[in-house]
């Protein structure tokens, strides 16, 4: 409601003007008060703007606020339809957040304002000469056709434009994202000639909706610039006395300026709010990528003890990655492999069966038919998150409560005596680039994290890429060793871990 | 601000749109001001009865109103309109130089901008070039503005003019320094905590798997608060900025309108469109304070668009095609020799096969034409070796756009062949499109062993004297996989095409008459 406050200061300022030409041409002289009139006008009107925009900013960071509390956990936790990529998640969560606080902060209050300002206007321009508030209403009329006619065309069009926009920047990150291949075949003038014809026919194509588009951008700036034409001509002739018709008021030269000075108050909050209409396109969009995000995320139901796994029939189909149908049984006391080349899904696969992903079919159950419960299941990452924190922390943040002595035996069993001897033991302080450790290390902080969750189902991802030969192999029989007291699932390239496990499924 | 070069065809368009923006705004004034002069002569012209009034000029200054708003849309649809037209060319060429510099960097030392996020940021840097161009013409038509402005204050008397010149020439330095103040720490703390709450995400996003295991995305989203409350304190901070400087504008209409009245010696009308003049000409300065509040915001951008385009283009030396010798170790192979490369996961076979197609500077004790591969030129490297890496490394596009990708001039029958080869026709010509389908799209999803084998076929129709393969039939059922491998080595033979073969399995391992032991090459990343 604050932006209400910029129609008495607008109301003051063409006052004061009123009031300094018509004491002028009554021969009083410069009016003081006109000049006071003035001056406060404009202040109030300053002020005006100070606070929309404080309370816009804050509003809009709530909104932002609770977005977040409720997507973070969601995008990095929860259960997604398709998985992730890094960036892409970063995009949703940072991004599309930036993009949604300046709708709320610049669309919202603009549209709020659109809606009761012009009236408000009106009804003080009524006081003065309530012809030319009707002047100024009636124009809404086929201002409000225009903009329905103009205005459909124009949405549609730069709804296309957009969406043409948003497929030249996608093509231009791929061609970008994929410069070693194309630049190895020899292939870079090509592309470079393609990406050109590409985004000059893009502009094209652009200026040519553009020209729909900025119709509406048309009308509205017609019927502004056309109300204060039709005003200051009523008003100029009801002066003279010459209307062809009876005259409705008997209007002064105060009374006639001030409307006059109002008229243009009337279609600004419009134009604003058109100025905000890029905002709110953009608003629209990160609200449903957003939304498309958060549907369908059932929370799977009560779970069974965990006695062995069973995955079933189990298809990934999403654009650009067809897995399956995979089916396989793990015991309480196992370990499989799942194989297969570089960028055939077999991450995503593993986090499909630990309930992260929704799979496209298929069933992942415990062995007597229970739904999984996701307490049971431990993760072994390729990369293992590390929190600030000591390194004991960081072990134990799947069971915080677990003793000084179970974290310094899992460190040990996992093979971080070394590091544990040569950096302080277990309270060496982490950062989240790792603190100078090794790939090496940083997978064994991992595995012991999930040695120490004492949960029955081991997930690994690629436990041994990346490392040297004889830190793989130390690795291999860990696992396997684990694997005798506990359902080991591994994904992995690497043929000699798959020997290890009791059964290779190859995607 | 030399960042980009309009062309000429941009310039003309810039050129149109300014003068478009010039007369919206002389129109706008113009309106005003005009409309004020009429009703003011119009009242004491009706005060002084009804001779007078009959005998007053109405139809100039009625008609001129209504030109007026007529010349003003119009005048603002052109200013809109052209200046969008230059502003996308420059942007369309843009993004072409800017790809092609980039493409033309070799990969072993150019600046590594393939990952997704510095690309995307990129593509950020350049849209902000569209608000710059298009924000261009409104400082001729606020310079055009505040003169027309200054002119009709001298209506009402010389001071009120002298005054309102003065005011005029003080608000842009007062915007520049109230712009500069409200926005330059603010934008510099928006951009660090972006940066930093984006690489802290990452990590995070990065392992989401545990994170959702263990239940922790309570304790991550708390570690990640500081840094979104310290980039919502700086947004914030930029949002109230804006609010000021219009808070400014605001009040110092006020100001100059209510000096340039109190300056006033001429006769009601005049001083009457003195007044709206000066309103109108303080408010076409609007465009020069957003320009100049958006400033810190756009150059940050405007730099790393600057240092890309400063990047050096690498002089073009090729060599030819003609097949030569291959060095791994003490191994020397002729032309169409064929050797696999063992060694564990992890120890470095990938990096020897980058290292020979030139996408990465390494250290490696091998030779092509004599030089080891750091040192030859990467035409060179490429009119030796085609690879088909360990992922399969497609562009988005069509089947028939990666595979045209190999080499120029290829038609259809030589892509069917290869796809042949690679035991990929049936599959490809039971899509609706065939070629044309689209990777991605419905119908033209592929699984991780198929995409390995499109990525093959390729290669293949490269046509370099040497075949690089990673892992070429990972994934596969063994029937195709001894189908692929029977008629790959038909292939090589009827092209004479040597092979580096990287393979853990049997079947491929076939093809090759000879090993070598990676450990011997020692390949190290420089």
């Amino acid at each position: 409601m604050i932006w209400l406050l910029d129609v008495p200061g607008a109301a003051l300022f063409a006052g004061g003007i009123a009031l300094a030409v018509s004491a002028l041409a009554g021969g009083d002289g410069i009016s003081l008060l006109a000049a006071c009139m003035i001056l406060a006008g404009g202040l109030i009107r300053g002020g005006a703007a100070l606070l929309v925009h404080a309370s816009a900013i804050r509003t809009a960071q709530r909104v932002v606020r609770a977005w977040r509390a409720h997507l973070f956990p969601l995008l990095l936790a929860g259960r997604l339809a398709r998985p992730l990529l890094a960036g892409e998640s970063a995009a949703l969560a940072i991004d599309h957040m930036a993009t949604i606080e300046a709708y709320q902060s610049r669309f919202r209050p603009a549209r709020a304002a659109s809606a009761a300002t012009p009236l408000l206007v009106a009804a003080i321009v009524a006081f003065a000469s309530w012809v030319s508030a009707a002047i100024l209403v009636i124009t809404l009329i086929p201002f409000a056709l225009g903009m329905i006619l103009a205005g459909t065309a124009a949405r549609r069009a730069s709804e296309r434009q957009l969406a043409a926009l948003a497929q030249l920047s996608g093509l231009f990150v791929d061609r970008v994202r994929t410069l070693p291949v194309i630049r190895h075949f020899g292939a870079e003038d090509r592309i470079t000639r393609q990406v050109g014809i590409a985004t000059r026919e893009v502009a094209e194509r652009t200026v040519a909706v553009l020209r729909v588009a900025f119709l509406s951008g048309a009308v509205l700036e017609f019927f502004a610039a056309l109300s204060v034409a039709l005003v200051a001509v009523y008003c100029g002739f009801s002066l003279l006395g010459l209307l062809p018709f009876p005259a409705p008021e008997k209007l002064t030269l105060g009374q006639a300026f001030f409307a006059l000075a109002m008229a243009p108050e009337f279609y600004l909050p419009m134009r604003r709010l058109a100025a905000a209409y890029h905002e709110k396109q953009l608003g629209d969009a990160a609200s449903a990528a957003l939304t498309a995000v958060e549907a369908e995320t059932p929370e799977p139901p009560t779970s069974a003890r965990f006695d062995g796994l069973q995955v079933t029939g189990l298809v990934i189909q999403w654009p650009n990655l067809h897995i399956g149908p995979v089916s396989f049984a793990l015991a309480p006391a196992d370990m499989v492999a799942l194989t297969g080349p570089t960028g055939s899904g077999k991450s995503s696969l593993l986090a499909s069966i630990a309930g992260q992903i929704i799979p496209s079919a298929g069933a992942v159950r415990t062995a007597g038919g229970g739904v999984l419960d996701p307490g049971d299941i431990a993760w072994a990452a390729q990369t293992p998150l590390l929190l600030p924190g000591t390194l004991a922390e960081n072990i134990a943040l799947a069971r915080p409560d677990a003793g000084t002595d179970e974290i310094a035996r899992v460190a040990s069993q996992v093979g971080l005596d070394a590091l544990l001897a040569a950096r302080g033991g277990l309270a060496l302080a982490l950062d989240h680039r790792g603190s100078g450790l090794s790939g090496g290390e940083r997978r064994r902080i991992g595995l012991a994290r999930a040695i120490l969750s004492g949960r029955p189902l081991l997930l690994c991802d690629e436990p041994t890429a990346d490392l040297d030969a004889e830190s793989g192999a130390e690795i291999v029989d860990l696992l396997k060793a684990l694997a005798r007291d506990r359902a080991v699932l591994v994904v992995t390239h690497d043929p000699a871990l798959a020997a290890a496990a009791r059964l290779e499924v190859a995607l | 601000m030399n960042v980009f070069t309009l062309d000429p065809a941009g310039c003309r368009w810039l050129r149109r749109a300014s003068i478009a923006a010039v007369a919206a705004a002389l129109a706008g004034i113009l309106l005003l001001a005009v409309s004020g002069w009429f009703l003011t002569s119009a009242a004491l012209a009706g005060a002084a009865g009804p001779v007078v009034a009959l005998g007053f000029n109405y139809l100039i200054p009625s008609a001129g109103i209504r030109l007026l708003a007529i010349l003003r849309t119009v005048s603002r649809y052109g200013e809109r309109l052209f200046s969008h037209q230059a502003a996308l060319g420059a942007m369309a060429g843009m993004r072409g130089s800017l790809f092609g510099k980039l493409a033309a960097q070799d990969a072993r030392t150019g600046s590594d901008l393939s990952g997704g996020d510095a690309s995307a940021r990129l593509i950020g840097d350049i849209d902000a070039l569209e608000d710059l161009i298009v924000r261009k013409p409104a400082r001729p038509a606020s310079l055009v503005a505040a003169g027309i402005g200054v002119l009709l204050a001298a209506f009402a008397g010389w001071a009120s003019a002298v005054a309102l010149l003065l005011l005029l020439i003080a608000l842009p330095l007062l915007l520049d320094r109230a712009a500069r103040r409200l926005t330059k720490q603010p934008a510099h703390d928006a951009a660090e905590a972006l940066g930093a709450l984006r690489t802290r995400y990452v990590e995070y996003a990065a392992a989401r798997a545990e994170i959702a295991a263990y239940g922790l995305a309570d304790r991550v989203t708390q570690d990640l608060a500081p840094l979104t409350q310290a980039l919502d304190t700086a947004r914030a901070r930029l949002h109230r900025g804006e609010g000021a400087i219009a808070a400014l504008l605001a009040g110092y209409t006020g100001l100059a309108v209510a000096i340039v009245l109190l300056f006033s010696s001429g006769p009601a009308p005049q001083v009457a469109l003195a007044l709206l003049a000066t309103a109108g000409a303080i408010e076409a300065m609007a465009g020069l304070a957003r320009t100049a509040f958006r400033q810190a915001s756009v150059s940050e951008g405007l730099r790393r668009l600057e240092a890309l385009l400063a990047l050096p283009e690498p002089a073009a030396t090729q060599a030819g095609g003609k097949p030569l010798p291959l060095r791994l170790g003490a191994l020397r192979l002729e032309p169409g020799s064929r050797v696999a490369v063992t060694g564990r996961s992890g120890s470095g076979k990938t990096l020897l096969l980058e290292a020979l197609a030139g996408m990465r500077a390494v250290e490696v004790d091998a030779a092509i034409g004599e030089q080891p591969p750091i040192a030859q030129p990467g035409t060179l490297l490429r009119s030796q070796f085609a690879l088909s890496p360990q992922d399969a490394a497609l562009i988005a596009g069509t089947i028939g756009d990666n595979l045209r990708l190999a080499r120029p001039g290829l038609d259809n029958a030589a892509m069917w062949a290869a796809l042949k080869t690679v035991v990929l026709d049936e599959r490809i010509g039971a899509m609706p499109a065939g070629l044309d389908t689209r990777l991605g799209e419905a119908g033209g999803t592929l699984s991780g062993g198929e995409r390995k084998r499109l990525s093959l076929a390729r290669a293949l129709l490269a046509g370099r004297p040497w075949l690089l393969l990673d892992e070429p039939t990972e994934g596969l059922d063994a029937a195709t996989e001894r189908k692929l491998v029977v008629q790959l080595d038909q292939w090589l033979r009827e092209t004479g095409t040597g092979l580096v073969l990287v393979s853990h399995r049997a079947a491929p391992l076939s093809l090759v008459g000879s090993s070598v032991a990676i450990e011997r090459l020692a390949p190290r990343p420089v």
